[in-house]
């Protein structure tokens, strides 16, 4: 089965990768997004799929043919930074950092969609990822700063 | 007091001498080594330059581009995936498994059942003492097949059921099934100062009240979890840990095998919180495996097993009695807890900041450990403390309100002058000021001046809670310095990093050491084999512990990077100093280190370091936290508006990462207080919410205002960074603080957590 991931064409078996986590971490080796719950819970494995957040543990593989996927090892530009993850930086929004690539891509999304979210549609947004150091504050913040800084970049 | 010697020459050789360490808030005396020599402490007026500002994370990079490798995401060549197998009921007998079925299964490699394992590994014994408890594993060719088999062996389990007991009422009935031969309780530890008696005689007010608190499960997002590969005799383990050193010495206990012949690893992990202090089922599981089956095996927790076989916050049930003068001097202290462990821990109860975190001259505590057919508890951010300071200030407010007095005047009143319990002086404690500052954040007013609640249906409260926790850290520890042929720096110390910022601020440690630029040092930190020892980071230690063995390490490099100036640039070395990677003669730039170490070709310089023993002061990072919450009188939701929290830890080494310690604890603290809760059920003895649907954790729309900060400062006499721990101490005032502002906005105290609608509810229809 053929789907484009991070931009790029890629075969995967379906049948040995039920879900489209699976098909990604053992298939691709794309290990940014994360096995925690495996029920729709944490958001850990939240990558973007046609562009919306969706959690990768619950979608299968088989309904992404010929979709495009991202996950967060296709979320820099080469070498540059998304404005969000350049802002995860300045603003200490990781602790352990592994919900991070999970809330890198809802809130990738979340600024594609309204790119100037008022900060209760920042917590509505991306409630649907938890993260149990506590780093929220600091998301937010992130979120509110990558806003403003894609307003800079033309 | 043990001297510090300041003279790197003398004495010669590092002696060994006894020191008292507080471990998870119990003290224990170990033998130590002095070391050769010790720093001059940093004070508050030490010049530093790069300790004391807010790098990002040297790991930042790593973690937002998905490259940060966990665990789970460790794949070996022909790597084989292990599941067990847990027991469904509570208490019983495995009479029968039969694996033959699970073993013919496609792409299953290996079964093991009772009697398959070495003892020593405590795994799959019949006996089953409570549900979740390992029985049976399976090995296969994907992760998949490997829980379509354990399906088909958990059905093959012919379990003779027993009856279990799982709550402290139905464990202490008399002829209660037993959960351990010695019987359902321990003795009783009781712990007295002064005479309880005469304090209440002498009591103008006495209160007597009853507190609960829930078993919290630390449901960090990363699952424990390990992958183990042999080679030849030699075992390599990638754990997610928070002891590398530990998870040696239990897998070379449980495996019969030399320490030299284990090698742990762990670069990243996704969270521990207390939880991932030692080897554990799934890396016995995974080991055996991989030596029967001569090939790498990962063993991964599912979300099920995590949040029921992996440790937990134990509940208690507190009665306190609190006595206090008119004029809110406590005159007496009194607390009775039971505390239900589970079938194992240790006795971390709630007493101990009852004798900690006030003066009062007569305070006794009585703690009695209850066994349950329950998996057993674990460390849990600040145990014992968080579950004591839920009563104890939740006792204190009752106390304010009682006497008609601010609750922040009747702690201020009763101020902790030394540490009461060991007669100790602190080494540093500014609570005081950690309240007056607190209340000009908060704009804090006397809820005895305020109005009371309006009419409305949502009601607002404000409350306080105050918090300490011995945050010491202690010896041993080793770390050595090494500065490379072009300059850049490498500091070697076994320790881990959960997200604390370890790493990081080890890096600033050394950077500022040497004067060297930060972007050249580089932290390697999580391997058994090549780095020295440190201990587990737990008990907010590592800072503390691993922080001055790095200091160390890195002036000694220093010394011998400027004697190695000096030949070079035959300049006197007290005319050296070092400042931004350079060399400077005279405060003029002459060399960069880089240049330096060109010219001096492969000589390499090093520095070892270690940290020496404690000094014979009560080592403690205290703080005081504010809450404001709304209340619906008629749906019994709570929301936290905001949340202001002081704190004092001595030297702040990096305060973005300070901060996000206290947002984490305080976060953390918003879900004890408000959501979380394990069910187990009385009748089935099973977790009825082992998942995070049903296990509230705090997401981010539950997340308050918060203001975190620390006083500004140093803390000289509790080590030579003038650094303590930070990561513990946020969250054990949360709750009770956010109990306090409840019980201000109805009127009515609720002594029972988690603050859950239906509780809420239920206290106001009393």
């Amino acid at each position: 089965m053929r789907f484009f991931v991070n931009g790029s064409p890629r075969d995967v078996d379906p049948e040995r990768s039920p879900t489209l986590l699976a098909a990604l971490r053992d298939q691709l080796g794309l290990t940014g997004p994360k096995l925690s719950c495996d029920h729709g819970e944490c958001g850990a494995c939240t990558v973007r799929l046609a562009g919306d957040p969706i959690y990768a543990c619950l979608t299968l593989t088989a309904a992404c043919e010929g979709a495009s996927v991202q996950t967060v090892e296709g979320l820099a530009d080469g070498r540059a930074l998304h404005p969000i993850q350049r802002a995860f930086i300045t603003h200490d929004a990781t602790q352990c950092g592994f919900c991070t690539p999970g809330q890198l891509m809802a809130a990738a999304a979340l600024l594609e969609r309204t790119p100037h979210p008022t900060e209760d549609e920042i917590r509505a947004a991306m409630s649907g990822n938890l993260c149990r150091c506590g780093t929220y504050p600091k998301i937010i913040a992130a979120i509110r700063a990558a806003a403003l800084d894609a307003d800079d970049v033309p | 007091m043990t001297p510090r010697k300041k003279n790197p020459l003398a004495p010669p050789r590092a002696r060994f001498v006894q020191t008292v360490v507080e471990v998870e808030g119990r003290t224990e005396t170990r033998v130590v080594e002095l070391p050769a020599f010790e720093p001059a402490p940093w004070t508050a007026d030490t010049p530093l330059s790069i300790v004391g500002t807010s790098p990002p994370r040297v790991d930042a990079f790593e973690k937002v581009t998905g490259r940060a490798r966990y665990s789970a995401d460790i794949v070996r060549p022909g790597m084989l995936h292990a599941v067990l197998v847990r027991s469904p009921v509570a208490k019983g007998t495995v009479v029968s498994i039969r694996l033959e079925a699970a073993q013919k299964m496609p792409g299953v490699r290996a079964v093991m059942g009772p009697g398959d394992a070495p003892p020593t590994t405590r795994l799959f014994r019949r006996d089953i003492s409570y549900a979740g408890q390992p029985l049976a594993a399976v090995c296969a060719e994907s992760l998949d097949a490997a829980e379509r088999a354990a399906c088909t062996l958990a059905a093959a389990l012919h379990i003779e059921v027993a009856p279990h007991v799982v709550t402290v009422d139905d464990a202490l009935a008399p002829g209660a099934p037993l959960v351990r031969k010695t019987g359902n309780s321990t003795e009783p530890d009781v712990v007295e100062r002064g005479d309880v008696a005469q304090g209440l005689a002498a009591a103008d007010v006495t209160l007597n009240r009853e507190y609960r608190t829930p078993v919290a499960l630390h449901s960090a997002l990363e699952p424990h979890g390990a992958v183990c590969e042999w080679n030849d005799d030699h075992l390599t383990v990638w754990e997610s840990t928070q002891g590398i050193f530990r998870v040696r010495s239990d897998i070379a206990k449980a495996l019969g095998m030399p320490q030299a012949k284990v090698r742990v690893l762990k670069d990243y992990m996704g969270g521990g919180f207390g939880a991932k202090n030692g080897a554990g089922a799934h890396t016995f599981t995974a080991a055996l495996f991989a030596r029967q089956l001569g090939a790498p095996v990962r063993c991964i927790n599912d979300r099920r097993a995590e949040q029921t076989d992996s440790g937990n916050r134990p509940s208690t049930i507190q009665k306190v009695t609190i006595a206090a003068r008119r004029d809110g001097t406590l005159t007496a202290l009194v607390l009775d807890a039971h505390i239900p462990l589970g079938i194992s821990g240790w006795e971390g109860g709630p007493a101990q900041i009852f004798h900690e975190l006030y003066s009062c001259p007569n305070v006794r505590t009585t703690e009695t450990c209850v066994y349950i057919n329950a998996s057993g508890m674990s460390a849990f951010r600040g145990p014992g403390y968080v579950e004591g300071a839920f009563a104890l200030e939740s006792a204190m407010n009752a106390l304010a309100r009682a006497l008609q007095m601010d609750p922040v005047a009747l702690r201020r009143k009763n101020l902790a002058t030394h540490d009461e319990r060991t007669g100790r002086a602190f080494s540093g404690n500014r609570l005081d000021e950690c309240y007056v500052e607190g209340m000009k954040r908060f704009g804090w007013t006397s809820p005895v001046s305020r109005l009371s609640s309006s009419v409305s249906r949502v009601k607002r409260g404000s409350g306080v809670a105050a918090q300490t926790w011995p945050t010491g850290g202690g010896p041993p520890s080793y770390a050595n310095v090494r500065i490379n042929s072009d300059g850049s720096v490498d500091v070697l110390a076994g320790t881990q990093d959960l997200g604390t910022g370890a790493r990081t601020i080890l890096a600033q440690i050394a950077a500022d050491t040497l004067g060297a630029q930060l972007n050249t040092v580089r932290a390697v930190i999580g391997d058994t084999e090549r780095l020295p020892y440190t201990g587990n980071s737990w008990g907010s230690m590592t800072t503390p512990s691993v922080g001055p063995a790095v200091r160390m390490a890195a002036e000694e490099a220093k010394t011998h990077l400027l004697e190695a100036a000096s030949q070079l640039l035959d300049v006197p070395v007290e005319r050296l100093s070092t400042h931004d990677s350079q060399i400077l003669s005279d405060s003029v730039v002459s060399l960069s280190f880089s240049e330096l170490c060109r010219r001096l070709g492969n000589v390499q310089i090093t520095g070892r370091g270690s940290r020496g023993p404690n000094p014979e002061l009560a080592v403690v990072t205290v703080g005081a936290q504010f809450a404001e919450v709304e209340v619906d009188a008629e749906t019994g939701i709570v929301r936290v508006l905001r949340l202001v929290a002081v704190h004092d830890a001595g030297r702040i080494i990096n305060p973005a990462l300070a901060e996000s310690q206290l947002h984490g604890g305080i976060i953390q603290g918003v879900g004890y207080a408000l959501f979380e809760e394990r069910h187990l059920d009385r009748a089935l003895g099973v977790t009825l919410n082992a998942n995070l649907h049903d296990y509230k954790v705090p997401t981010m729309a539950d997340v308050p205002a918060i203001d975190a900060s620390f006083l500004n400062g140093a803390d000289p006499a509790a080590n030579h960074i003038g650094a303590r721990g930070i990561a513990e101490p946020p969250i054990i005032p949360t709750a009770p603080a956010i109990a306090a502002a409840v019980a201000d906005a109805l009127d009515v105290e609720i002594g029972e957590i988690p603050l859950t609608p239906w509780r809420v509810l239920g206290a106001l229809a009393q």
